[in-house]
């Protein structure tokens, strides 16, 4: 039976989802039930990862470290891992203090065309012993020849794992097929996939990744993510049992667990609202959806248009900062119309 | 040769130099007396060469030869050697403008501090993005002594920023973080690059985010307007996107540089306005020495 | 074009084009940048983005890099004197700048004529290696750069193996490192890698293109490839000498087949993806020499010099599955039609 690595980032995609207002009590109860349940590896941080609370991407109710500090407490068994984007965090100012605060493992990301700015945090993190994963954001952007080729630059910079982050909800199985099996098929590490919601394809697309040979899949209690959301972790344990992959989670507890993060972590339960499909269509990172909704309301403007301009442009994650533009812009034409 | 003119020497015939190069061939204060290298069949070599320029490929041996060719040296190698070129200038007594991370010298940016500056015998170009955000920083820094928090981001040309960019985005972070917080006194500073593939080349864009308890908006826009007119006299492509707008509890001002397009491609602003930063402080340099008043 | 000389390249082109030039319209109002653009592959790209401005309007402008500029003028006189026509003269390895509205590259630099490559190796070598450097070097600092076609070769697979029917580009093996036949084969795998280089350091858009042989007005005569002597050979009146095993397997695409192909390719290919371009269909060097005889009435002897070496018996015919259906590409003058033409041009220009 073919085992399957499942990571849990609900107290980090999920981030997103509360304007990174994640307390220390909801850090402490979602991370007991985690563990409980035996999800092997928690991700907890800022929604843009390790040095991410800004006001471009919006701030943190709390300082990475602490954040880090109480989910070390709570978790026993399960890893805790972060996630870091070059540009946004350093080695000396994040990564260093995370590690020495017992983080086991680390997610480094880039976009998917810029696969080398992450050498020298991959290389900080296996020269101190950690997990070290690679992640490709953004990935439906581009060719999955070119992400076998970014995937390979992560291989070579140490990375035991690559993760392709459907960051803006935009795969259909299909292009999980190809962009996954290309991976799976010449790399000589596991492949992972982390899907969002934003055309209901969350848990399908999972379903395709293992199909294609992916090892590693991302789920977040309730799908508790970016925009729409990620994978619901407890139907993707369920589904993953059916077709007989291990995952070592206990599926009753991981579905408690996911109870336990409604109540304590969601004011309201992620849905498809009608911007997330656009949002998927246009292939805006997930991330942006809540900017989005304020500057549109601020601006009077209909957030669909928003996003449209913002795919035109071509985006990247950590380009929050042209939302405003964007909307700025939006609104002198209309009144000049 | 003008006796007026300052003379200056380039170590360095990568992008960075090159690009400098064609800049001091315009400029009416500097005379580009040799354009140092290590290979004499690199691109830079070849184009320098095919402007008759005078050119040689063995490094700081060639300016510690002959230092009476040389009142200035910029030095567009890397941090590593300038580690190395510093203090054998600085015994030369021949002014060095460091374009390298290397930062012995004193930071400058042209808007901000150029004059003080001229009495250092070292002076550090800081970073790209510090070029760019520092002078706005900067003008609110002088509207309001108790900024709490500025943060800069700057987006660039994937294809623009080079192996050394890339391996260096810690180093970048930090220095432009220094940058801000000394030159705009704002009690915390953050900044943040982001690089951007998208086809055909985006230009550079930097925003300012600041946080300020009350912020005069009147003023700020005045201050900004100023700086940034400052800036356009040695950086033609710098632009204000959006001005100085209040929203959401913080104060957001954008700006973009468009490269001059002389060696390097224009939507590469960000190796444009540290060459261009360069060449000002050269020419002040130029200007002081030889009594030049501008009119 | 009333010139005896172009009127088999007009119906060349208008076959070509046929009814749908908007196949190209990525080029209207572009500028095309060949390097060897005086070459086989660069007269035959200008002849085909001539035709299409024209009588389509594409306003694409032409800038023809070549060493050999001055002979030009009486290869293709047509072209030479055309306002949309630029040629420039220079040695692709002093190349530093190209001009900044170039939006489309096509790296055709290198000599094929496999004579060269054993008499000025270093030359040869030094051509592609520094001179794609050099070209792929300024293409990095161009603003508006849309794609670059790097011409490589079907050589670089190193030889086929005699099982396998068509090589695809998938095929690893390469040249012999110790052969002095192996100069011009991993000079250009060299490049290919290089280009690889570029376009991950740069994000270059590159695709690379692996050519096999050709056939078709422009190429001369005196090339020492078989179809072109045994044309040569029954032109002079014969006889047509085989030399080598006459059971070696040859393919040849038509050059205006080539043109399509290239163009398209540097339109629509994907950077990073390597494209096969020839003929898939084989033929051996006897019915070859049969088929260009099968041309005159008065039928010229073809002799064979039997060489007892099996080892000299050699397949080179490419699997053109790739570029068929990503790119909907066709063969659309067959070999016995390739001749004709190529023979008819010939006969025109007076050999």
């Amino acid at each position: 039976m073919k085992n399957i690595l499942i990571t849990d980032p609900t107290l980090r995609d999920g981030s997103h989802a509360v304007g990174h207002q994640i307390s220390a009590a909801q850090i402490a109860a979602y991370c007991k039930a985690a563990d409980a349940a035996g999800i092997p590896i928690v991700e907890v941080g800022h929604g843009n990862g390790m040095g991410a609370s800004s006001l471009q991407v919006g701030l943190s109710l709390l300082e990475d470290g602490e954040m880090l500090k109480i989910a070390r407490e709570n978790l026993t068994t399960s890893k805790l891992e972060i996630f870091v984007l070059p540009g946004f965090a350093t080695i000396n100012k994040d990564l260093k203090p995370a590690l020495e605060a017992g983080v086991d493992a680390v997610r480094v990301a880039a976009h998917c065309t810029e696969a080398d700015i992450t050498e020298r945090h991959i290389s900080f993190v296996r020269e101190k012993g950690k997990l070290a994963y690679g992640c490709l954001m953004m990935t439906h952007m581009v060719s999955k020849e070119t992400l076998l080729e970014e995937a390979r630059k992560m291989e070579s910079y140490g990375a035991q794992g690559v993760i392709l982050m459907d960051s803006a909800g935009a795969y259909l199985p299909q292009d999980v097929k190809e962009k996954v099996g290309i991976l799976a098929e010449h790399l000589n590490v596991p492949v992972g996939f982390h899907a969002h919601n934003n055309l209901s394809m969350a848990v399908a697309n999972s379903v395709a990744a293992v199909e294609a040979g992916a090892s590693i899949l991302d789920g977040t209690a309730k799908g508790f993510g970016a925009g729409a959301g990620n994978t619901p972790i407890e139907i993707l344990v369920a589904v993953l049992e059916k077709m007989g992959y291990s995952t070592g989670i206990d599926l009753y507890k991981v579905l408690d667990a996911s109870d336990v993060a409604e109540k304590e972590l969601m004011k309201v339960l992620p849905s498809i609202k009608p911007i997330s499909v656009i949002s998927g269509l246009a292939g805006v990172f997930a991330g942006f959806s809540k900017h989005v909704e304020r500057v549109a309301t601020e601006y009077k403007l209909d957030p669909r248009d928003i996003f449209f301009e913002l795919g035109k442009r071509k985006v990247v994650a950590g380009q929050e900062d042209l939302i405003v533009e964007v909307a700025i812009q939006l609104s002198q034409k209309r009144k000049t119309q | 040769m003008d006796s007026k003119k300052l003379k200056v020497a380039i170590l360095g015939s990568g992008f960075i130099g090159t690009d400098l190069l064609i800049k001091i061939l315009r400029s009416k204060y500097l005379d580009c007396t040799l354009f140092v290298g290590r290979n004499l069949q690199s691109s830079g070599m070849s184009k320098a060469v095919s402007l008759g320029v005078a050119v040689s490929d063995r490094s700081i041996e060639a300016i510690a030869e002959n230092p009476k060719n040389f009142e200035l040296v910029f030095d567009a190698t890397s941090a590593h050697f300038h580690q190395i070129h510093a203090p054998i200038l600085k015994k030369l007594g021949i002014i060095a403008i460091d374009m390298t991370p290397a930062q012995v010298g004193g930071m400058c940016i042209p808007a901000v501090n150029l004059k003080e500056c001229l009495d250092k015998d070292n002076v550090n170009m800081v970073t790209c993005g510090g070029q760019a955000s520092t002078p706005i920083a900067y003008a609110i820094g002088q509207v309001h002594k108790d900024v709490d928090y500025i943060e800069v981001i700057s987006t660039i040309a994937s294809r623009s920023a080079g192996p050394a960019t890339r391996a260096n985005m810690d180093e970048y972070i930090e220095t432009t973080e220094k940058a801000v917080k000394v030159f705009s006194g704002a009690k915390k500073t953050k900044a943040v690059l982001v690089l951007n593939p998208a086809q055909p080349c985006i230009n550079m864009q930097t925003t300012v985010f600041a946080k300020i308890s009350k912020p005069d908006m009147v003023a700020i826009n005045i201050a900004v307007d100023d700086i940034v007119k400052k800036m356009q006299k040695y950086v033609p492509g710098y632009s204000l996107v959006i001005s100085p707008t209040y929203e959401n509890n913080r104060v957001i001002t954008m700006v973009r540089v468009q490269g001059a397009g002389d060696y390097l491609p224009s939507y590469a602003g960000n190796l444009d306005i540290i060459n261009c930063a360069a060449i000002a402080t050269a020419e002040e340099y130029a200007k002081r020495k030889y009594g030049i008043q501008e009119y | 074009m009333t010139n005896p000389m172009t009127h088999v390249l007009l119906k060349d082109c208008i076959e070509a084009i046929g009814n749908s030039p908007e196949r190209f319209n990525a080029l209207k109002n572009e500028t095309v940048f060949i390097s060897g653009g005086t070459g086989f592959v660069g007269t035959w790209i200008a002849e085909m983005l001539a035709y299409l401005n024209d009588h389509y309007a594409f306003n694409t402008k032409m800038i023809l890099l070549s060493e050999h500029a001055f002979s030009f003028s009486s290869k293709a006189p047509h072209l030479a004197t055309r306002k949309d026509v630029a040629i420039v003269e220079k040695d692709v390895r002093n190349l530093i700048e190209l001009p900044r509205e170039v939006t489309y590259i096509i790296h055709a630099a290198a000599n094929p004529d496999n004579r060269q490559h054993s008499s000025d190796p270093l030359k040869v070598m030094d051509v592609i290696s520094r001179g794609t450097g050099a070209v792929l070097n300024a293409a990095s600092r161009l603003p508006n750069i849309k794609n670059i076609l790097n011409i490589s070769s079907g050589l670089i697979y190193g030889p086929q193996p005699q099982d396998m029917e068509c090589i695809p580009e998938t095929a690893h093996g390469g040249p012999d490192c110790d052969s002095i036949l192996s100069i011009y084969s991993e000079a250009k795998r060299y490049a290919e890698t290089l280009c690889t280089a570029y376009r991950n350091q740069f994000k270059l858009p590159i695709v690379t293109v692996r050519p096999f042989a050709f056939i078709g007005p422009y190429q001369l005569l005196d090339k020492p490839w078989a179809i072109n002597n045994f044309i040569r050979d029954s032109l002079l009146g014969g006889p047509i000498r085989i030399l080598g095993d006459e059971n070696t397997v040859r393919s040849y695409m038509y050059a205006s087949d080539m043109a399509v192909w290239l163009l398209t390719i540097l339109i629509n290919g994907k950077p990073g993806q390597s494209y096969n371009v020839g003929s898939p269909n084989g033929i051996s060097l006897k019915q070859l020499a049969e088929c260009i005889a099968s041309h005159f009435p008065a039928t010229p002897e073809i002799v064979h010099v039997p060489v007892n070496k099996a080892a000299l018996k050699s397949r080179f015919v490419p699997d053109v599955a790739l570029a068929q259906k990503s790119l909907a590409l066709t063969i659309t003058v067959n070999i016995n039609e390739a001749i004709k033409r190529t023979m008819m041009w010939h006969k025109d220009r007076g050999i």
